[in-house]
């Protein structure tokens, strides 16, 4: 499985060269300019990771988190944040976020975090098809149940 | 102008606190006065009064008695009787047994012929038909005369009394020697100018006065006396050496004399002057009394007043400063913020460029040289700067917002010593001698102990600083000390013998970015950063500085 992010930030350019130089260090990248924008994509798209900007327009960082929380708890979220919003982050991190970084901030730390983030959710993955097969070899009434109902 | 108020000021309370208790006290003093000085002048002129009274009582009494005497001699024997030899003789004894004022005695018919006499003299035979006395008394029936000293040359006056014997009148007359009662008269001292006399309705004195008039001579005041009163009357007026009296007469003997009691005035109204002078001295007293108790306490609210305006303005001034560096705060947490955010495109930029380098060198398109190098080198000077620049973000971030402090009670005989422990070393290479003290006893304070330590290490670095600049390698002296403050805080203080501080940067020390440091070696965010972490911890930071001679910091802190 391959590490899929998505950066979300207001900061056109940023996401245009990040996205850029991450794909060069060969990572695949959605951008999202908004909290709105980012909540559409996770719909449509299978993301692990995302790094979300604390302070930006209209929808703010740690609401943005909250609603991925909510709707895709399974997405790890890393805050991006100036040093004023240190006290934000920490609400962040209350919130279920996975981590924070500082800006300015180096792109090989960001990778770094973005990395075990990724590695919790494989982990968290893991037990969850643990789980589920444990529970078919239990009943496998459960998987014709499953079917069933989709 | 500010004087000008304080005067203003101290003129109205001192105005009021003069006016407030010297108008009733001067209505008082003015009131009893005025009462006091009354009844002083009653009592002076009763004590007159009376004298004059007792005195009047005793003449009149006197001549009444006399005349009794002779009139009870012409009722008790027949003239016949009267005018034998030998009778008058033991009636004159009789008589001078009651009283020795009796000098003579005789028996006068009506036609004035002296028929019986007993006295000293050789009277008996003549005749005294055409005298003025004998013509009154046969008039009126009795007789007394006004004092004169005739052959004998002392005073006396004669009193008659005439007696009808079936139809035929006769008389008996005395000769009276009016020393008996004008000694009394003249010996009355009131004081040493008080003196009493009687005169005649001619005016002349029928007793001595001792102030100068001889008996029978004119008293030259008589005019002024009028016509003599029933009543004892009283008045002042000047005598004729313009010395004023006070007088008291009255009436004697049918208004045919007067008895006069005077004094001088100024010893009369004596006492009303002592009390005057008395009721005055304790007027002036009271009122200096008042004045200087004004004084005093004016002088004590307007230094009051004084104070408390330069407390508030100087509290006003720490308000402002501290409002100041508040917003100071603000704006450059929201100035940090922005900048973050293009040195963050910056950042990614250049790593950009870095990683597309990379990849053309792998590729081969790209050759090692020099030019490549330089780009290298450059791409670097980015990345430090960028970094450079996020480190001075950080700092007016952590000026602007403190993270919350985490308080506990903080021992200072076990965190100063660690304290001192971190600079220690570098001291010991500057050559500073480092001093601690820490008296037994003292409270803990109530701190956030990383916080604390990041401030005094902070401010013990400054002073290193300042002091291997004026010092060099020797001689510089830094002391760290802490005691509890009389309000019950606790004082911390950093104190060196350093260049100290200029006037002029005293007032910005504490602002951030300001630095006397050359450029690159510092950011002239270390004092901000202390000051807002003390605010933040419910302490106060001060500083006061004398050029050349050293700085101290000053921090106070809550006891826990």
């Amino acid at each position: 499985m391959e590490l899929k992010l998505m950066l979300v930030d207001d900061e056109v350019r940023f996401l245009e060269t990040t996205q850029k130089l991450l794909s060069r260090k060969g990572y695949h990248a959605e951008t999202a300019s908004s909290g709105r924008e980012a909540l559409n994509k996770l719909q449509t798209q299978d993301i692990h990771v995302a790094i979300l900007d604390v302070k930006m327009p209209d929808m703010d960082g740690v609401e943005t988190l909250r609603e991925i929380k909510r709707r895709f708890p399974l997405v790890e979220v890393i805050m991006l944040t100036g040093h004023a919003t240190v006290e934000s982050a920490v609400e962040g991190l209350k919130s279920g976020a996975f981590d924070y970084v500082t800006k300015p901030c180096d792109i090989d730390d960001l990778l770094v975090k973005a990395q075990s983030a990724f590695e919790k959710r494989k982990k968290l993955e893991e037990k969850i098809r643990i789980a589920q097969s444990r529970a078919y070899m239990k009943s496998p009434r459960e998987i014709l149940k499953q079917f069933g109902e989709s | 102008m500010e004087q000008n108020r304080y005067g203003a000021l101290r003129r109205r309370i001192l105005a009021s606190m003069i006016l407030v208790p010297a108008l009733p006290f001067l209505i008082v003093a003015g009131v009893g006065y005025t009462y006091f000085m009354a009844s002083l002048q009653e009592s002076t002129l009763s004590r007159l009064v009376r004298i004059m009274e007792d005195h009047k009582h005793m003449i009149e009494s006197f001549l009444h008695e006399r005349q009794s005497d002779l009139r009870f001699v012409a009722d008790s024997y027949p003239y016949e009787t009267l005018i034998q030899r030998g009778t008058l003789r033991s009636v004159f004894e009789d008589l001078s047994r009651k009283s020795t004022a009796f000098t003579d005695i005789g028996i006068f018919d009506q036609h004035g012929l002296h028929v019986a006499y007993h006295g000293p003299y050789k009277l008996a035979g003549k005749d005294y038909k055409d005298e003025a006395w004998f013509k009154s008394v046969m008039e009126a029936g009795v007789y007394i005369s006004d004092v004169f000293l005739g052959y004998r040359g002392t005073p006396h006056f004669i009193i008659a009394v005439v007696k009808e014997t079936e139809g035929t009148p006769w008389v008996i007359r005395a000769t009276i020697d009016t020393s008996l009662f004008s000694g009394v008269v003249e010996t009355v001292r009131i004081g040493k100018t008080g003196e009493a006399y009687i005169i005649n309705a001619e005016g002349r004195f029928q007793t001595q006065r001792r102030s100068g008039g001889a008996l029978m001579e004119s008293d030259p005041e008589a005019l002024v006396y009028g016509r003599p009163p029933r009543v004892v009357r009283t008045f002042t007026a000047d005598d004729v050496s313009g010395k004023p009296y006070l007088y008291a007469f009255t009436g004697l003997k049918n208004n045919q004399w007067m008895l006069v009691v005077r004094q001088e005035k100024s010893e009369a109204f004596e006492d009303l002057w002592h009390s005057s002078i008395i009721v005055m001295l304790v007027a002036v007293a009271g009122g200096i009394l008042i004045v200087s108790i004004a004084f005093y306490t004016t002088n004590r609210i307007v230094t009051r007043i004084r104070r408390t305006d330069s407390e508030k303005k100087e509290l006003g001034q720490q308000l402002v400063f501290a409002g100041r560096l508040a917003e100071i705060g603000e704006m450059s947490a929201g100035f940090a913020h922005e900048i973050n955010n293009p040195l963050q495109i910056i950042r990614a930029e250049e790593s950009l460029i870095e990683t597309i380098l990379d990849d053309l060198q792998e590729q081969g398109a790209l050759k090692e040289s020099e030019d490549l190098a330089q780009i290298r080198d450059s791409l670097r000077q980015v990345h430090i700067q960028v970094d450079r620049c996020g480190e001075i973000t950080q700092g007016l971030l952590k000026f602007a917002r403190q993270k919350e402090s985490c308080r506990q009670p903080v021992d200072l005989h076990v965190f100063l010593p660690e304290v001192v422990g971190l600079v220690k070393r570098k001291a010991g290479v500057e050559g500073v001698s480092l001093s601690l003290d820490v008296p037994d006893g003292l409270a803990d304070v109530q701190a956030d102990p990383a916080q604390l330590q990041q401030v005094l290490v902070n401010l013990l670095n400054n002073a290193l600083y300042a002091l291997a600049e004026k010092h060099g390698s020797s001689g510089g002296e830094l002391a760290l000390e802490a005691k509890s403050t009389s309000n019950g805080k606790v004082l911390l203080s950093v104190r060196d013998n350093g260049s100290g501080i200029s006037k002029e940067h005293m007032e910005k020390i504490f602002t951030p970015f300001f630095t006397t440091k050359p450029v690159g070696k510092g950011t002239g965010l270390g004092l901000s950063i202390c000051y807002g972490i003390i605010s933040k911890m419910g302490g106060t930071m001060e500083v006061s500085s004398e050029q050349g001679k050293g700085t101290t910091f000053t921090i106070v802190m809550n006891a826990a």
